[in-house]
C-alpha cells in the first residue's frame, strides 16, 4: 500500500468493523442491532449514550472557546416547540402532528431529557431511513429528471441506500462498496448504480467521486492544475478518470452491472502549455499506484488469463489487476479525507453549513471555522467504526444545535454557529409536511413530491435565495390547490375546523398544526378578523391554511 | 446540484432591518382592521394599501436586445462577403445604402438601413469550441473557476433594470429547449456572482413561465385576500425573526402579481397578425417581435435564442441559404420598428454568435468554427449607424484593421448602454474582478 504524502495515516481496525457489518447482514432484527452498531467491543463498560456524550461535550467546548475567541455573545435555548419541530423536521423529513407536538410538550417538565429520548426515539424510525436516504440520494446522485427516480427505484439504488441507513453501515463500507461495484450478494445489487446511472462518462465518474467521497471539488483540474488550490493537480483528475476508465456498463441477468477490462485506458493529457502527460493511476496525497504501461506503438492483448471469477454467480469476470480495486484499496481506503468529508457533510446538513464551507470544497482555499473540532470528530468519526447515526445524534444534542433561529445582535459570521442558521425545507421536506398539516398523515403522494422536486432542487445551497418561480408555483400550481382540497375527510385539518365552534380554536389549532406554535394576539387578531370576514366557511379555511403554508415560517427550518 | 452566489452588489434592503418601525407599521395596521370592523364591505385585503405596480414600469433608459446566433454564422454569408474568391463561397455581394460597402446578396433588406447599422468585421477571439465560446462571448471574458462572471443581461439587468418594476428585467426567450452544448450553457449559474434575482426569466415557445395564470377555482378577491393574509404573517416572521431568508421569500412573492399582470406580454397569440406577418412565421422570427414588445412594456434586456442552428458543419451553404434571409428580415424589421416608435436610440440590438466559421470547406460542404476572424453587427441605443470598423485580408482568413477581442466588444456594449465598463465589482473576500478586465478600449468609432 502507497503512503499518504501530506496526511497521517489513520489507525483503524479494519478486522473488527467488516465482521460488525457482516453480523448486520446476517442478523434478522436489523433496527435493533442499528442501535448498538458501530460500539467498540474493545470497551464494553461504555454505554452508548456514555460515549455520545463524549462527543457533544467536545462540540459544546469547541463551540463555546470560538464564542469566546469572536467575542460573540450566543443565541439563547430554543423553546422546546422550536426543537420539536427542528427535529422533526431534520430527522424525520417533516413537520410534527399536531399529537407529536402536544405529546412532547405535555411530556413532564425535564427538558433535556425528553429532548434526548426524542433524538432516540425518532433515529429508530422508518421515516428517518427515508429521509435520509433522500438526503445521500441526493448528494450522491444529484437532482435529475423524474424518469431518473424511478430507474434509481427501478434498480435497487433507493432500497439499497434505505437499507444501509437502516443497519447504519460503517460509512468506509458503505463509499468501498458503491466505488467497488462487485456486490457479495444479491440484495447489495443496488450499489451499482452509482456508477450505472453515470453511463461510462468516466470525467462525471471522477467529478462525482470527488466531492462524495474526498469532499472536494475538481473540475478546475481537467484542464491545468487547480489555480487557487494547490493540491490539487490535474494528474489528479486524469489519474481519478483512469481509475475508472476500464469499466463498462452492461446490463446483466440480473439487472445493471460494471463490468471491467484488464486492458486499455491509456492516455495522455495535455496542460494548457500543450504538454503532455501520462494518466498515471494518482490522486491527492496518494503515490501513483504502479502498473505496467505498454511501449509505444505497442498494443495490449486482451486474454482469459488476465482474470478472474466474479463475486456473484452471475456477475462480470474480474480482472486480476483491477484499477477499481487499485483505486479502493490503497487511495480509498483509510484516506483520512474519506472521514472528514463525512464529518462536514453530516454537519452541514444539520447545522445549516459546513464547518469548511461550502462543504464539498474541502481543500486549502477553504479554511475550517473550527479547526480543531473538525479534526478530533473525524479521529473519532474514525475510531468508532464510521458511525454516521453516532455523529448524527452527537451533533443534535449539542447546546448549538439546540440554539434560537433569531441572529442576536452584533453576530454577523454565520461560521460561528452562534445561531441556529436556518434554511430551506427541501422538496421531500415539503411535499411531506404540506400532506401531514392538511391530512394529518403522509400519504408519500409521488405526484406533489415530484412537482416540489422540480421547484425546490437545491440542499444545501450556499445562500438562501428564493425566487418568483417558487412564488408562482406556490400560488397557482394545481398541485397545491388539488392538496388544499383534498383535505375534506373528518379527522383532516379543514372538516376538523369547520366544526369547531369559535375563530379562536380555529387560529389556535392552525397555528399549532402550520406552526408548531401558539399564535401571538397580533397574529390571532388578524386571522380572525379574516374568518369574520369571510366565515369559517371551508373555502376561507382553506384560503388560510394556504396563506400559512406558503408563508416564510413554513418553507424555512429555523 | 448546487448553485453558486456571492452576495455583493445587492440594492440594500430594508426589509430585516428589524427596526421598530414595522412594528409600528403592524399596529397601525391593525387597528385599521379592527376599525374596517366585521360589518364592512369590500375584500379583506382592501385593508392594505396595495401600490399601483403597473404605474412603475416605464422609465427612460437604456434597454437592449441581443439576437444570440448560437452555434455560430458564417461571416461570408453575411457581413464580409468575399465573392468571387475560393473562400467567397456561392453568393454574390451586393450594393447597400452605404457606398462602397457591399454584404451578402443573402441579405438585401439590411443592405438598405445599413446607414443604421454599425458592422464589426474584425473580431478575433480566443475559445473555439461552442461552449467556451459561448460562456466567454456572453460574460464577456475567459473563465476563473471558481468565480463565475455574470452574463451581459444579468449586468444589464442589475445596473440599468428596475427591480421593483413586475415586468421580469432580464428576458432569455427560447423556444428551443435543445441545443447541445447551448443547452448545457443553459443549465449553468447566468447570473454568477450578482446573484440569482439577476437571472433571466425564461420563456418562449411552449415554455410559456409555468403557474403564471391564477386558476380558474380561484377568484380575484380570494388570489388577492390570501395574498394579504399570507404577507401579512410572512412579514412579521421576517421582521421578528430578522430573517434574510424570509426577506428573499417574501421578496420573490412580491414578484408575483406583476409577473402575472404581465402575462399576456408573454403570448405571442396576443401579438397582432399584421406584425407577426411582417416577421415571419419562424419561432426565431416570432421570439423578436415578442422581444421587442417586451422592451416596449419595460424590460430591460431580452436575449433572444432559437437552440444552436447555425452550426453548419454539413451543407453550410444551404443552411445558410435558409437562415440568413430569416434574420435579414428579423433584422430589418426590428431596427425600422424601433425607430418608428422612437425607441431606437434608447435600445441596443445586437446580433451575434460565438465565433464565425472557416475561409475553407470540410469534407461534408460544411465550415467549421473558427475564431480568429469574424464579424457581428449592432444598432440603436448609442451605436452610430452607418459605420463598418475594421477588415479582414482579401481571402478573410486573418484581421487585417481594427482587431476587436471580447473585452474590446463588451467595453463598446457597455460605454454604449450608459454602464462604466471599467468599474470594479465590491466582492468581499474575492478577488479584484472589474466589468471589463484589463482596461480594454471600446471601439470609439462606432459609438455616439
Amino acid at each position: 500500500m502507497k503512503g499518504f504524502n501530506n496526511l497521517a495515516k489513520p489507525q483503524l481496525n479494519h478486522g473488527c468493523l467488516c465482521l460488525m457489518a457482516l453480523l448486520l447482514f446476517l442478523s434478522n432484527d436489523l433496527s435493533l442491532m442499528a442501535a448498538e452498531s458501530g460500539t467498540n467491543g474493545e470497551r464494553p463498560a461504555e454505554t452508548v449514550a456514555e460515549k455520545v456524550q463524549v462527543v457533544t461535550e467536545k462540540i459544546n467546548d469547541q463551540l463555546a472557546l470560538g464564542y469566546r475567541e469572536q467575542q460573540v455573545e450566543p443565541a439563547g435555548a430554543c423553546d422546546d416547540h422550536v426543537f420539536v419541530r427542528r427535529l422533526f423536521l431534520d430527522l424525520v423529513g417533516r413537520i410534527p402532528t399536531q399529537e407529536e407536538l402536544s405529546g412532547f410538550l405535555q411530556g413532564g417538565s425535564d427538558s433535556k431529557g425528553k429532548r434526548l429520548r426524542l433524538i432516540d426515539q425518532l433515529l429508530q424510525t422508518e421515516e428517518h431511513f427515508i429521509h435520509w436516504a433522500d438526503l445521500f440520494d441526493t448528494l450522491l446522485m444529484g437532482r435529475a429528471a423524474d424518469e431518473k427516480y424511478t430507474q434509481r427505484r427501478q434498480h435497487q439504488w433507493r432500497a439499497f441506500l434505505e437499507n444501509s441507513i437502516r443497519v447504519n453501515q460503517p460509512w468506509n463500507e458503505f463509499v468501498e462498496e458503491i466505488l467497488l461495484a462487485r456486490p457479495v450478494e444479491e440484495t447489495r445489487r443496488g450499489g451499482n448504480w452509482f456508477l450505472y446511472e453515470r453511463n461510462n462518462d468516466y470525467q462525471q465518474i471522477a467529478e462525482a467521486v470527488a466531492p462524495a467521497v474526498f469532499g472536494i471539488r475538481i473540475e478546475c483540474a481537467q484542464c491545468h492544475d487547480h489555480m487557487l488550490v494547490d493540491e490539487i493537480k490535474q494528474s489528479h483528475y486524469w489519474g481519478l478518470v483512469a481509475f475508472f476508465n476500464r469499466g463498462k456498463n452492461e446490463y446483466g441477468k440480473a439487472g445493471p452491472q460494471i463490468k471491467e477490462s484488464a486492458i486499455g485506458g491509456f492516455s495522455e493529457f495535455a496542460d494548457l502549455l500543450g504538454d503532455s502527460s501520462p494518466n498515471l493511476l494518482t490522486f491527492l496525497e496518494v503515490d501513483a499506484v504502479a502498473e505496467q504501461r505498454p511501449g509505444k506503438d505497442k498494443k495490449q492483448v486482451d486474454a482469459d488469463e488476465l482474470y478472474e471469477s466474479g463475486t456473484l454467480e452471475n456477475g462480470p469476470r474480474v480482472p486480476t489487476f483491477s484499477r477499481r480495486e487499485k483505486f479502493v484499496h490503497e487511495v480509498v481506503k483509510g484516506h483520512p479525507r474519506v472521514a472528514r468529508a463525512l464529518v462536514n457533510r453530516v454537519w452541514a446538513l444539520l447545522m445549516g453549513r459546513g464547518i469548511v464551507h461550502p462543504y464539498d470544497e474541502m481543500d486549502s482555499m477553504h479554511e475550517p471555522s473550527h479547526p480543531e473540532l473538525l479534526d478530533w470528530l473525524s479521529q473519532d468519526f474514525r475510531e468508532n467504526g464510521y458511525n454516521v447515526r453516532r455523529l448524527v445524534r452527537a451533533i443534535v444534542s449539542s447546546d448549538a444545535y439546540q440554539l434560537a433561529s433569531r441572529r442576536p445582535e452584533g453576530v454577523d459570521d454565520p461560521a460561528t454557529f452562534a445561531y441556529y442558521l436556518e434554511r430551506s425545507l427541501t422538496a421531500e421536506q415539503l411535499a411531506r409536511s404540506s400532506q401531514i398539516a392538511l391530512l394529518g398523515i403522509n400519504h408519500r403522494d409521488a405526484g406533489l413530491n415530484a412537482a416540489f422536486r422540480q421547484q425546490f432542487p437545491d440542499l444545501l445551497p450556499n445562500e438562501q435565495i428564493a425566487n418568483v418561480k417558487e412564488s408562482l408555483f406556490l400560488s397557482n400550481s394545481q398541485k397545491i390547490h388539488d392538496l388544499l382540497a383534498s383535505s375534506k375527510e373528518p379527522a383532516q385539518l379543514i372538516p376538523r375546523l369547520e366544526k369547531m365552534t369559535t375563530d379562536h380554536q380555529r387560529v389556535n389549532v392552525l397555528f399549532e398544526v402550520m406552526f408548531a406554535r401558539k399564535p401571538d394576539p397580533d397574529e390571532l387578531l388578524m386571522v380572525a378578523s379574516f374568518l369574520s370576514k369571510r366565515g369559517a366557511t371551508a373555502a376561507a379555511l382553506r384560503q388560510v391554511a394556504w396563506s400559512m403554508l406558503t408563508s416564510a415560517e413554513f418553507r424555512y427550518n429555523h | 446540484m448546487k448553485t453558486r452566489h456571492f452576495p455583493l452588489n445587492r440594492k440594500p434592503s430594508d426589509r430585516s432591518c428589524g427596526s421598530t418601525e414595522h412594528t409600528l407599521h403592524r399596529r397601525l395596521f391593525l387597528q385599521g382592521a379592527m376599525a374596517a370592523g366585521v360589518a364592512s364591505t369590500g375584500s379583506f385585503s382592501g385593508l392594505f394599501s396595495v401600490p399601483a405596480l403597473a404605474d412603475v414600469a416605464k422609465k427612460s433608459g437604456k434597454k437592449c436586445i441581443l439576437l444570440w446566433l448560437c452555434g455560430a454564422p458564417s461571416q461570408f454569408e453575411t457581413w464580409d462577403p468575399k465573392p468571387g474568391t475560393e473562400t467567397g463561397g456561392p453568393f454574390q455581394a451586393i450594393e447597400t445604402n452605404l457606398p462602397g460597402v457591399k454584404i451578402s446578396s443573402l441579405m438585401p433588406q439590411c443592405a438598405t438601413i445599413m446607414d443604421k447599422l454599425a458592422v464589426i468585421r474584425s473580431m478575433k477571439t480566443e475559445p473555439g469550441e461552442h461552449f467556451q465560446g459561448i460562456d466567454v462571448l456572453t460574460r464577456g471574458d475567459q473563465p476563473r473557476p471558481p468565480f463565475t462572471r455574470p452574463i451581459l443581461g444579468s449586468v444589464i439587468a442589475q445596473q440599468l433594470g428596475q427591480l421593483d418594476s413586475p415586468v421580469p428585467q432580464f428576458v432569455l426567450l427560447d423556444p428551443c429547449p435543445e441545443g447541445n452544448e447551448f443547452k448545457q450553457f443553459k443549465a449553468g449559474n447566468w447570473a454568477g456572482w450578482l446573484g440569482a434575482e439577476y437571472g433571466p426569466i425564461r420563456a418562449g415557445g411552449n415554455y410559456s413561465i409555468p403557474n403564471i395564470n391564477r386558476l380558474d377555482e380561484i377568484s380575484q378577491v380570494d388570489h388577492a385576500d390570501r395574498e394579504a393574509l399570507r404577507k401579512f404573517l410572512s412579514s412579521k416572521f421576517e421582521n421578528d425573526q430578522r430573517s434574510e431568508a424570509a426577506a428573499s421569500h417574501n421578496a420573490a412573492f412580491n414578484r408575483v402579481n406583476g409577473l402575472m399582470s404581465c402575462a399576456p406580454l408573454f403570448d405571442l397569440k396576443q401579438l397582432p397578425e399584421k406584425d407577426r406577418q411582417r416577421y415571419g412565421g419562424g419561432a426565431f422570427a416570432q421570439h423578436a417581435l415578442q422581444a421587442r414588445h417586451l422592451i416596449e412594456n419595460g424590460s430591460t434586456f431580452v436575449m433572444v435564442a432559437n437552440g444552436m442552428p447555425w452550426d453548419n458543419h454539413v451543407f453550410q451553404h444551404e443552411m445558410h441559404q435558409m437562415l440568413v434571409p430569416e434574420l435579414d428580415n428579423v433584422l430589418y424589421q426590428l431596427v425600422s420598428d424601433l425607430e418608428d416608435r422612437g425607441m431606437l436610440q434608447d435600445t441596443l440590438v445586437i446580433a451575434m454568435g460565438e465565433f464565425g466559421r472557416t475561409p475553407w470547406l470540410n469534407e461534408a460542404r460544411g465550415r467549421d468554427h473558427y475564431p480568429k476572424a469574424w464579424s457581428l453587427a449592432m444598432a440603436g441605443g448609442g451605436i452610430r449607424g452607418g459605420v463598418v470598423h475594421g477588415a479582414t485580408d482579401p481571402l478573410g482568413f486573418e484581421v487585417v484593421e481594427g482587431q476587436v477581442d471580447n473585452r474590446n466588444l463588451f467595453a463598446t456594449i457597455f460605454e454604449a448602454l450608459g454602464v462604466d465598463p471599467h468599474q470594479e465589482y465590491d466582492l468581499p473576500g474575492l478577488p479584484t474582478f472589474y466589468r471589463v478586465e484589463e482596461d480594454a478600449q471600446p471601439i470609439r468609432e462606432i459609438l455616439v
